[in-house]
């Protein structure tokens, strides 16, 4: 408790004294742009690098080929966040391997990766550690029914995608709602894994998208059908956030960046970057978990939230709280949601319990959520969990080890009601001992004297 | 039935008639008991044995009365003085002592 509050100043501190013009980003500012060419480059996405610029990063665009470049000293990153525009460089920077770009990731850096139909063996391997497995070399995405048709009229490489994944904390709602959007996109298909959970597709193709080589054939043939990826499995961009909460954006286009595909006619290109460059760069959706608290619902708040207990009595009731914060726009939010649940554990799940979201008239950067719960009716040591893992959010996972104790000898209770009538049933015995003890001493004989002439 | 209502009557007349008054008293006694225990049984069934302990305790308690009166009641029935000797006092002894060591049991275990 004492932690979260710490922890809450000093978000309102940094909050307060950052100026406006450092980066909107919670991690930070410094993005690394790895590029075939710089001076091409600032060119070409001259949209993309001043958006990056007006949202107060600290850009380095840097030659994919330039061997001073290294994502590490001594183990701290040098930068915050990657974007690789270079897709079909064979070495990046000084050398950097595979496991320099999971050490990032790991660490807590994010990355942008853009790909393209000539995209090296390096970024290949790279993107099979995250589950993306970009198609054969050669082939690229066609689609004969949605192109831009003010370019490239024969073989309809530059595809206009609008199926998004409905994933609101990645996409803004505009683009959600916007029937007609346009993605325009020129570049390789990447199939996914679905098994795993860290992973997202954000775009993939229509109906009738397919990946295929642009210089063979104009359509797909029989035979080839069976590998190739098409429709609703082929993957466009696909968005993945490590265990650690870094975020990694796989898109197969470099084009898709580029000014001139952002300012083509009826393009939702330029929301669409801002939007997966956001969301990777850790400037929306980011959620916190500020503080939390338990302790016995008998107990008044006020006075025991100094102290947490450490251990319960079986079948107590206690009161759970958790404090909620998402950024976006620049500031921390309440989130507000209905399924944050919390869970009790002892080696299985025995409660798992929606917690309601309750007014804070203190904060309005916090939600506070709430739960009286009854423990079970079990002892043993239990770890009450909130493990928050939503598509595009932050994940939260708090855990609190308390023991559940069994009660003492002297707190059972003393008579059980459900046991009168064996305690009454005991009692009726001795009474009835007693009488039929004062009816043998007490017995005068006239009775037998009565029925003694009868008997004769 | 005219016959078997005529021996239950002939049984009730010969009970009212020759039995002994104590002996009577016992049965009577015996009588409360078997009511005392079938409620506490019923009890049981009806609930669910939850606290076992006092469950025995009271049932336990009833059925050992009644055999205690039984014995008492075979000890002092007349027609058995040839086994037993003439002396209801001695028999009666045993039964209060019986009772004493009972009931102490009972509510120790009662719970």
């Amino acid at each position: 408790m004492r932690l979260g509050a710490l922890l809450g100043t000093l978000l309102a501190f940094s909050s307060a004294c950052l100026p406006s013009t450092f980066a909107r980003s919670v991690t930070g500012d410094r993005v690394l742009v790895l590029v075939p060419a710089v001076e091409a480059a600032l060119h070409e996405y001259s949209v993309f690098l001043d958006s990056l610029e007006r949202r107060g990063f600290d850009v380095s665009v840097r030659a994919a080929a330039n061997s001073s470049v290294v994502l590490h000293t001594d183990g701290d990153r040098l930068y915050d966040h990657v974007a690789l525009l270079a897709p079909a460089a064979k070495r990046l920077g000084a050398a950097l391997s595979v496991q320099d770009f999971i050490d990032f990731v790991d660490t807590g850096g994010n990355m942008l990766v853009a790909a393209s139909a000539a995209l090296s063996d390096f970024q290949r391997r790279l993107a099979v550690q995250f589950g993306v497995e970009f198609d054969k070399r050669g082939t690229a995405v066609i689609d004969h029914s949605h192109y831009l048709r003010t370019k490239a009229p024969s073989n309809h490489t530059i595809v206009a995608a609008s199926r998004l994944s409905n994933i609101p904390a990645v996409l803004s709602p505009p683009l959600l709602a916007d029937e007609h959007r346009a993605i325009y996109f020129e570049g390789i298909a990447h199939s996914y894994d679905s098994q795993i959970p860290l992973l997202a597709p954000l775009l993939t193709g229509s109906r009738s998208t397919y990946s295929g080589s642009p210089a063979t054939a104009e359509r797909p043939s029989s035979k080839s059908t069976q590998e190739q990826l098409s429709g609703r499995s082929l993957g466009l961009v696909s968005v993945f956030q490590s265990r650690s909460n870094a975020r990694v954006v796989f898109a197969g286009s470099t084009a898709l960046f580029s000014d001139a595909l952002i300012s083509a006619e009826h393009s939702a290109n330029g929301p669409f970057v801002t939007d997966i460059s956001q969301w990777a760069f850790q400037e929306k959706a980011v959620l916190r978990e500020i503080a939390h608290r338990h302790h016995l619902a008998s107990a008044a708040s006020s006075s025991s939230s100094s102290e947490q207990p450490d251990h319960y009595r079986v079948a107590n009731v206690i009161s759970y709280e958790i404090d909620l914060s998402v950024y976006h726009d620049d500031k921390w939010h309440p989130y507000i949601a209905d399924d944050v649940q919390f869970e009790a554990t002892m080696l299985d799940p025995y409660l798992r319990l929606t917690l309601n979201h309750t007014q804070s008239a203190d904060s309005d950067a916090v939600a506070t959520y709430h739960g009286d719960i009854k423990l079970p009716d079990r002892y043993g040591t239990f770890t009450f969990s909130v493990n928050y893992k939503r598509t595009g959010l932050s994940s939260i996972d708090v855990q609190d080890t308390v023991a559940i104790w069994p009660l003492r000898h002297d707190e059972y209770p003393r008579f059980l009601s459900a046991a009168y009538p064996y305690y009454a049933g005991s009692f009726v015995m001795v009474a009835g001992f007693l009488a039929l003890c004062a009816a043998w001493l007490w017995n005068t004989e006239p009775a037998p004297k009565s029925s003694k002439p009868k008997s004769s | 039935m005219p016959a078997s209502a005529h021996v239950l009557a002939k049984l009730a007349r010969d009970y009212a008639a020759t039995t002994p008054q104590r002996l009577k008293v016992i049965d009577t006694y015996m009588a409360f008991c078997v009511a005392v225990g079938l409620i506490q049984f019923l009890y049981c069934a009806l609930v669910g044995t939850f606290p076992y302990n006092a469950f025995l305790a009271g049932f336990g308690s009833a059925v050992a009365c009644f055999v205690f009166a039984a014995n008492l009641r075979i000890k002092t029935n007349p027609s058995n003085s040839h086994q037993f000797g003439t002396s209801s006092e001695g028999a009666f002894a045993e039964f209060v002592l019986c009772h004493i060591v009972l009931h102490f049991v009972v509510s120790n275990f009662l719970g």
